[in-house]
C-alpha cells in the first residue's frame, strides 16, 4: 500500500510514539546512571493531567502568548507532512519541500520566541536569545545535510531524498550518508534542547534554553508546548531513521514497525548521550554546532567530487 | 503607451498643482487624487502590457542633442511599474497623513511635491529606452530623493546623511555615464536597441561594461560594500520616504543591472560567479549588521542590504545559467530575483511605515526605549508582525516564496548541472542568514511590541488613524496574497524570467518547469493556515472551558519586577554578535565602572571616514601655499611660466 493512506499511517505512528521516545531517553539515562527513573509512558500521563488543569496568564501577555502553542504544533505537523514517514513518500511531497520543512520549523520557533518575549521576563528573554542563536547554526548544518542528499539522490523533495533513490545510492556513498546521519543526530540534540546543548533536567532557570521559554505557560497551553517539543525530536529522529534504514520496498506494516523501533533507538541514543556528557558552557555551543556542521560539509564535499 | 504618458502627466501635476491652490484641504485632495490616479493608470498600463505579452516602444524626435527619445514597456519594466504604482500610492497617502501630523504646512507641501517628482522619475527610469532620457530620469530620481532625505535639514545628522547619500548617488551616475560613453562608441545612435545591437561588436570588452554596471548600479542598490550610504539616509528621512527608498529606489539599481543584462546578452562566467558571491556575502553581512542595531530604521535599512544580497545572488544564479547554457537555471534564477524584488518592496515598505507610526507616537527610534506597544497599538502590531514574518522568510507569507525559489535554484543547479554544482555552498549560507533574520526580527518585534513599556512616553502611546493604517493594510494584503497562493504569480514571473534569460518562448517550455512547482508550495501554505485554524478551533471552541486566572509574570520567586529588568535588545543579540566578533561591527567600551557598546558601520565608519580623514589631512598640509597675497601668486605665475618655457626649450 502506498499513497496518502500509507503516509497518513506513518504520521499517526509518529504522533503516538513521540512522547514515549522522550520516556525511553529518560529511562536510558536513569539506567546508565544507576537510578530507577520515571516510567516510559510518564509524559502521556503528564500531558493528560496538564490538559485538565486551569490556566494562569501573565498580566503582560497578549494574544501572541495564547496563539504560540497552536502555531508551534501546527507548523510541526505541516513539516511532518513532507517527510516520508512510511519510508516511501510523504503526504504532500513536492520539489523543494526540504526548504518548506526547515522554514516551517522556523515559523514555530518564531512564535515560541515571541511568546517568551511576551511575558517580559528577563529569564525567558535569555532563553529566547539562546534559542535563536542555536537555531541559526542548526539551520546551517541542516542545509548542508539537505545539500548532500540532493546531490547524492538527484532529488529535490524529501520523499525522493529519503525514499527509493536513497536506497539505490547507499552502496556507492555509504560514508557520506553515515556522516550526514551523525551530523543530523548532533544537530537534533541542539534543535530539540537535549544535552550537551541544553539540559532538560535542570532546575536552574539561568542555565535553561527551551524549558525557560515555557515557564509561564500552564494547563493545556503547557501540554501543547511539551507535546510539540516531543514531536519535534521524533520528527528529526524520523529523518535519521529514514536515512539509515531505507525501506521503500518493505511492506507497510514492517515499515511502520521499523519507524517505531528506530525512534526508540533514537531515544536510547539521546539518553546515552545525556548520561555520559554534561551540558556545555553557553559560549562553547557554537563550536559544538560548527563541529556538527563540518561533518555535513565533509559529506557534501565527498558527494560533490565523487559523483561528477 | 499613451496611458503611461497620461499617468506620468497626472503624477507630475500632483507635484505642481497643489502648491498653487489656496487652502490646505483643497491642496490635500488635489494631491492625493492626482497621485493615486496617476499611480492607478501606471498600473493599468503595465498590466495591459503584461497581458498582451508584447514589447511596445515609441520614439519622439528630440530637440536636445543625443538622438530620439524612446520609451517602452516590456515584461521587466511592467513588473517594476506595478511595484512603483503600488508603493507610490500607498506611501503617498501614508506620508501625507504622517507629515501633516508632525510638520508645518509648508514643509508638507514641499515634501509632497518632491515625492511626486520622485515617483514620476521612477516611472520614467523604467520606461526610458535611450541613454539621455534614462540618465536624465536617473538624475531627477537622485536629486528628488536627496531633497526628501534632507526634509529635516535643521538636524546635523540629517545633513550628514544627506551629503553622504548625495556623494554616493552622484558617484553612481558618473560611473554609469562612463559605462554608457564607452558602450555607445560602437553604437549607431543612443537608443537601447542600438546598444543591444552593438553589444557583440565594439572595442570595449563586455566584461568592463559589466563591471562598471555592477559598480554604478550597485552603489544605488546598496549591496556590501557599497551599502554605506543606506543606513544613515534611511534613518534621517521621513518614514514614507524611507519606505519608498528602501522599497523601490534602491531596487532601481537591480532594475539597471537586469536591463544591462538584457542588452548585453549572456555574461561571462567569471562575472556571474562574482555577482553570485557578492550576493551571498551581502545577504549574510546585511542581516548580521541589522541584528546589532538599536535604531529601528537603521535596522530595517541593514535588512534591505540583506535582501538586496538575496536578489543579487538570484541574479548571479540566472547569469550562471546563461553563461553555462542551462536555460532552466537561468529562467529560475531571474524569476526568483524578480519575485524577491517585488516581495521585498512590499514588506519593507510596510515595515518602514509601521516603524514610522511607532516613531510618530513615541518620538523615539531607539528599540531599547520601547516595549509593550502591542496592547497600545494593536493594529500597528498586527501589521508589523505580518511584515516581520514576511521579511524573515518563513511560511506562509511572500518572503518565503521567493527565498524558496532561490533555494530551489541552488539545489537544482547542484544536482543536475555539474559545472555549476558549487552553487550549493550558498544554500547553508542563505540558511544561516535566514536564522539570523529570525533572531533579528524576533528581537525587534518582541522588544518593541511585547513585554512592558521601557519608558514613560512609550506607555502613553496610542493607535494612529485610518489614513495611516489603510495603506499599510493594503501592502499587508499583497504580502499575504502572494504568500498564500504563490501559484497566482507563477505565470507572470516565469514570463519575466524567460524574458531576462534571453528567450521569451522559454516561459511555456520545460525551462520554466521548476517555477510550476509553486503549486506544491501553494498547497503547503494553505495547509499550514488550515492546520492552525483547525487546531485553534479544536483548542478554543471545542475544548473544555478552563479556569483562567491572571497574575504577574513568573520571575523565579522575585515579586517586584520592573520594566527595566526585562531583557534588552542588545542582550538578546549579544550571543550571535559575540560569535561573529569584529565582523559584526559592534564596538564595546569596558571600564572599571562602565560598560557600553555601540554598533558601527565597518565600511563607512572604519574605512571611508578614515580614508577621507587622511585625504583632508594631506590637503591641510598643502595649505601654506595658499597665502592669499597677490605677490605670492605672481611668483607662482612667474614660476609656472618659467618652467614651461624651460620645458619647451629642452624639448626642442
Amino acid at each position: 500500500m502506498t499513497g496518502p493512506g500509507s503516509a497518513l499511517a506513518g504520521l499517526v505512528v509518529l504522533a503516538i510514539v513521540a512522547p514515549a521516545v522522550l520516556g525511553v531517553a529518560g529511562r536510558t539515562k536513569a539506567f546508565l546512571t544507576r537510578r530507577r527513573g520515571a516510567p516510559v509512558l510518564q509524559l502521556y500521563i503528564d500531558l493528560a493531567k496538564a490538559m485538565r488543569r486551569g490556566i494562569v496568564l501573565s498580566n503582560t501577555t497578549t494574544l501572541v502568548f495564547r496563539a504560540a502553542p497552536i502555531v508551534v504544533l501546527a507548523a510541526l505537523l505541516m513539516a511532518a507532512t513532507v517527510v516520508p514517514l512510511d519510508g516511501r513518500s510523504a503526504l504532500i511531497g513536492f520539489p523543494g519541500d526540504v526548504v518548506a520543512f526547515a522554514y516551517a520549523l522556523g515559523l514555530g520557533r518564531l512564535l515560541l520566541v515571541l511568546a517568551a518575549l511576551d511575558t517580559g521576563s528577563s529569564f525567558e528573554g535569555m532563553g529566547a536569545s539562546r534559542e535563536v542563536t542555536v537555531a541559526a547554526f542548526v539551520e546551517l548544518g541542516l542545509f548542508l545535510a539537505f545539500g548532500t542528499l540532493a546531490v547524492l539522490t538527484k532529488q529535490l523533495s524529501l520523499s525522493g531524498m529519503l525514499g527509493a533513490p536513497l536506497a539505490a545510492s547507499w552502496r556507492a556513498a555509504s560514508p557520506a550518508i553515515v556522516m550526514t546521519a551523525v551530523s543530523l543526530f548532533a544537530l537534533m540534540l541542539a534543535e530539540c534542547a537535549r544535552a550537551p546543548v541544553d539540559d532538560p533536567a535542570t532546575h536552574l532557570e539561568l542555565t535553561m534554553i527551551h524549558e525557560v521559554m515555557v515557564l509561564d505557560h500552564s494547563g493545556p497551553d503547557l501540554a501543547l508546548m511539551h507535546y510539540a517539543s516531543a514531536l519535534e525530536l521524533s520528527l528529526v529522529g524520523a529523518l535519521i531513521v529514514d536515512l539509515i534504514v531505507p525501506r521503500a520496498h518493505v511492506p507497510l506494516g514492517g515499515s511502520l514497525a521499523i519507524l517505531a523501533a528506530g525512534l526508540v533507538a533514537v531515544g536510547i541514543a539521546v539518553g546515552a548521550v545525556e548520561a555520559s556528557v554534561a551540558r556545555m558552557r553557553m559560549p562553547k555551543i557554537p563550536l559544538y554546532l560548527a563541529g556538527a556542521s563540518s561533518l555535513g560539509l565533509f559529506s557534501l564535499v565527498l558527494v560533490l567530487w565523487s559523483g561528477a | 503607451m499613451t496611458l503611461l504618458l497620461v499617468a506620468l502627466a497626472l503624477i507630475a501635476a500632483s507635484a505642481i498643482i497643489p502648491p498653487l491652490l489656496p487652502r490646505a484641504p483643497a491642496q490635500r485632495t488635489a494631491y492625493l487624487a492626482l497621485l493615486i490616479g496617476g499611480c492607478g493608470l501606471t498600473a493599468v498600463a503595465a498590466i495591459d502590457a503584461l497581458a498582451a505579452g508584447t514589447v511596445v516602444q515609441r520614439a519622439w524626435t528630440s530637440f536636445v542633442p543625443g538622438g530620439d527619445w524612446v520609451i517602452g514597456i516590456d515584461p521587466l519594466s511592467a513588473i517594476f511599474l506595478i511595484v512603483i504604482a503600488v508603493l507610490g500610492a500607498t506611501n503617498g497617502v501614508y506620508g501625507d497623513a504622517d507629515m501633516r501630523n508632525d510638520a508645518h504646512a509648508r514643509r508638507t507641501t514641499e515634501s509632497n511635491a518632491f515625492y511626486a517628482v520622485l515617483v514620476a522619475s521612477l516611472v520614467l527610469v523604467v520606461a526610458a529606452r535611450n541613454i539621455v532620457l534614462f540618465l536624465a530620469a536617473w538624475e531627477v530620481m537622485a536629486i528628488s530623493s536627496f531633497l526628501l532625505v534632507m526634509t529635516y535639514h535643521e538636524r546635523a545628522e540629517v545633513r550628514r546623511a544627506g551629503w553622504i547619500y548625495a556623494v554616493a548617488t552622484h558617484t553612481a551616475t558618473l560611473i554609469l555615464m562612463v559605462m554608457f560613453a564607452l558602450w555607445s562608441g560602437a553604437a549607431r545612435d543612443w537608443s537601447f536597441t542600438s546598444l543591444a545591437a552593438a553589444a557583440g561588436a565594439h572595442a570595449v570588452s563586455v566584461g568592463l561594461l559589466l563591471l562598471l554596471a555592477l559598480t554604478g548600479f550597485g552603489l544605488k542598490a546598496g549591496y556590501v560594500p557599497l551599502h554605506f550610504w543606506l543606513p544613515p539616509a534611511h534613518a534621517a528621512s521621513p518614514s514614507h520616504v524611507s519606505a519608498l527608498m528602501s522599497g523601490i529606489v534602491i531596487e532601481m539599481g537591480i532594475y539597471g543591472l537586469l536591463r544591462v543584462l538584457t542588452l548585453l546578452g549572456a555574461p561571462p562566467a567569471w562575472w556571474a560567479w562574482l555577482v553570485f558571491a557578492l550576493g551571498a556575502a551581502s545577504a549574510l553581512l546585511g542581516v548580521l549588521w541589522a541584528l546589532a542595531q538599536r535604531d529601528i530604521k537603521r535596522l530595517l535599512a541593514y535588512s534591505s542590504v540583506e535582501h538586496i544580497g538575496i536578489i543579487v545572488l538570484a541574479i548571479g544564479l540566472g547569469a550562471l545559467g546563461q553563461a553555462y547554457h542551462h536555460p532552466a537555471l537561468a529562467v529560475l534564477g531571474y524569476a526568483a530575483a524578480v519575485l524577491h524584488t517585488v516581495n521585498h518592496a512590499l514588506f519593507k515598505s510596510l515595515l518602514f511605515m509601521t516603524a514610522g507610526t511607532v516613531y510618530a507616537r513615541t518620538h523615539t527610534r531607539n528599540i531599547e526605549e520601547l516595549g509593550g506597544l502591542a496592547r497600545r497599538m494593536p493594529w500597528t502590531f498586527l501589521l508589523f508582525a505580518i511584515g516581520a514574518v514576511a521579511v524573515i522568510g518563513v511560511p506562509p507569507l511572500n518572503g518565503f516564496v521567493s527565498e524558496w525559489l532561490v533555494f530551489l535554484g541552488l539545489f537544482d543547479g547542484a544536482r543536475a548541472m555539474s559545472d555549476v554544482r558549487l552553487v550549493i555552498f550558498a544554500a547553508p549560507v542563505l540558511a544561516l542568514a535566514g536564522g539570523l533574520a529570525l533572531a533579528c526580527f524576533a528581537n525587534v518585534t518582541g522588544i518593541v511590541f511585547l513585554g512592558s513599556p521601557r519608558s514613560e512616553r512609550t506607555g502613553r502611546a496610542t493607535e494612529v488613524g485610518s489614513s495611516s493604517l489603510v495603506p499599510q493594510a493594503a501592502l499587508a494584503l499583497c504580502c499575504a496574497a502572494i504568500g498564500v497562493a504563490p501559484a497566482l504569480v507563477a505565470g507572470v514571473i516565469a514570463h519575466a524570467g524567460a524574458f531576462l534569460a534571453g528567450d521569451p518562448r522559454w516561459a511555456s517550455a520545460s525551462a520554466a518547469a521548476p517555477i510550476g512547482t509553486l503549486r506544491g508550495l501553494t498547497v503547503f501554505s494553505i495547509g499550514l493556515i488550515a492546520a492552525v485554524a483547525v487546531l485553534a478551533v479544536a483548542r478554543f471552541a471545542l475544548g473544555r472551558r478552563h479556569a483562567l486566572r491572571r497574575g504577574p509574570t513568573w520571575a523565579c520567586g522575585y515579586d517586584a519586577p520592573t520594566p527595566r529588568m526585562q531583557y534588552t535588545s542588545s542582550s538578546f543579540a549579544a550571543p550571535l554578535v559575540t560569535v561573529f566578533g569584529a565582523l559584526s561591527g559592534v564596538r564595546t567600551h569596558r571600564g572599571a565602572t562602565v560598560f557600553h557598546s555601540e554598533p558601527r558601520d565597518i565600511v563607512l565608519d572604519d574605512v571611508l571616514t578614515r580614508v577621507w580623514g587622511r585625504i583632508q589631512a594631506a590637503a591641510l598640509r598643502l595649505r601654506p601655499i595658499q597665502q592669499g597675497r597677490l605677490h605670492v601668486y605672481l611668483v607662482y605665475v612667474a614660476a609656472a611660466l618659467l618652467s614651461g618655457l624651460t620645458y619647451f626649450i629642452i624639448a626642442r
